[in-house]
């Protein structure tokens, strides 16, 4: 990988975001687009679950209905993420084939996650990589990471958490099980913020500026500024529609 | 008859799986959960051979459906332990 295409900050709305995550990851797949690294957020608000998550049993729909919070399942596998305004998304996309990222799956979350850890740890805030997709500070998640390997590619995509808007929190149900065996009883205090930690409101221009640095750094690449292609920006709005459709929703 | 077992598989993946059953053979199952399965149509490839399975099958088609999945979070046994606590 000697050059990343860095798509810069934009905002769209759920089935937007996953449907153009998906588009770049075919192109970047079959070599028709080089290797890219895309930094977003969700207007409206959204709830994102995993591939193989069951809706009703991690989301609110009464809730998010009453709200105005979007809900998409993704491509990726992983757990239910809420994209709120105090939050950074990015997705990372690269050739299968490219010995910048290792084939074995935990190898690789660690390889993409690391610029992001370094990232974070400019900002001043310690963190660690947690396995399996996860990026914790002081014990607590900062950051969800999931992957997909489909098209001839590796699509990452995470998020980061700079602050949490806490009355959207009733989007997401709390799952007992998994609470109970941690010991834990609420969402915050499970996971927590950049602001939180850092004692500082930080900007979400200052956390993209240090992950596009480190993504750099770390791979060793040159950036280029660009923009999705004329093909990818196509395909998402075909894409958009089955991300937008009940029976993807409701497909588990 | 439906029956539903949860279980917090590796690395903390909340893994439930739902068996209906019919007889004593599977009439549908689902996996589901934040863990992750490549390619993850492979993981609906084993929902769709394990319709038909008495619980003496399950094991030999997990084994052989899982063969070219590749879990993460989430344990080929997991699903066998599962799919069979939901039949006994």
């Amino acid at each position: 990988m000697d050059r990343l295409r860095v798509i810069s900050y934009t905002v769209r709305d759920a089935a937007e975001n996953m449907a153009l995550d998906e588009a770049i990851a075919v192109a970047v797949g079959a070599g028709r687009s080089p290797p890219t690294l895309r930094l977003y957020g969700w207007d409206p608000p959204a709830v994102s679950i995993g591939y193989f998550q069951e809706v009703e049993a991690e989301v609110d729909l009464d809730f998010c209905e009453a709200e105005g919070i979007s809900v998409v399942r993704r491509l990726t596998g992983g757990g239910a993420v809420l994209h709120a305004s105090g939050e950074l998304t990015y997705s990372f996309a690269v050739s299968d084939m490219d010995p910048a990222v290792p084939q074995d799956i935990q190898g690789s979350y660690m390889r993409i996650c690391s610029p992001i850890v370094s990232a974070l740890r400019d900002l001043g805030a310690p963190a660690c990589f947690k396995p399996i997709n996860d990026i914790e500070v002081s014990g607590r998640k900062v950051s969800g990471n999931a992957q997909t390997r489909r098209f001839g590619a590796v699509l990452q995509h995470g998020t980061l958490l700079l602050d949490i808007d806490a009355g959207l929190l009733g989007a997401l149900r709390a799952n007992s099980v998994k609470l109970s065996e941690r010991g834990i009883t609420a969402h915050a205090q499970r996971v927590t913020t950049l602001s939180r930690e850092l004692g500082r409101r930080v900007t979400r221009g200052e956390l993209s500026w240090a992950v596009k640095r480190r993504f750099k750094e770390n791979f060793g690449c040159k950036l280029d500024a660009g923009q999705p292609t004329g093909e990818e920006l196509c395909r998402a709005q075909a894409l958009a529609d089955r991300y937008r459709s009940v029976e993807w929703l409701f497909r588990r | 008859m439906e029956r539903s077992v949860v279980r917090k598989g590796k690395g903390g993946k909340l893994v439930k799986v739902t068996v209906v059953s019919e007889g004593g053979r599977i009439a549908a199952v689902s996996i589901t959960g934040d863990f992750f399965a490549h390619p993850e149509e492979g993981l609906e490839q084993v929902e769709r051979e394990l319709i038909g399975a008495a619980i003496s099958e399950v094991r030999g088609t997990v084994e052989s459906a899982t063969g070219g999945v590749t879990l993460v979070g989430l344990k080929s046994e997991d699903i066998i332990e599962m799919v069979e606590e939901c039949l006994e």
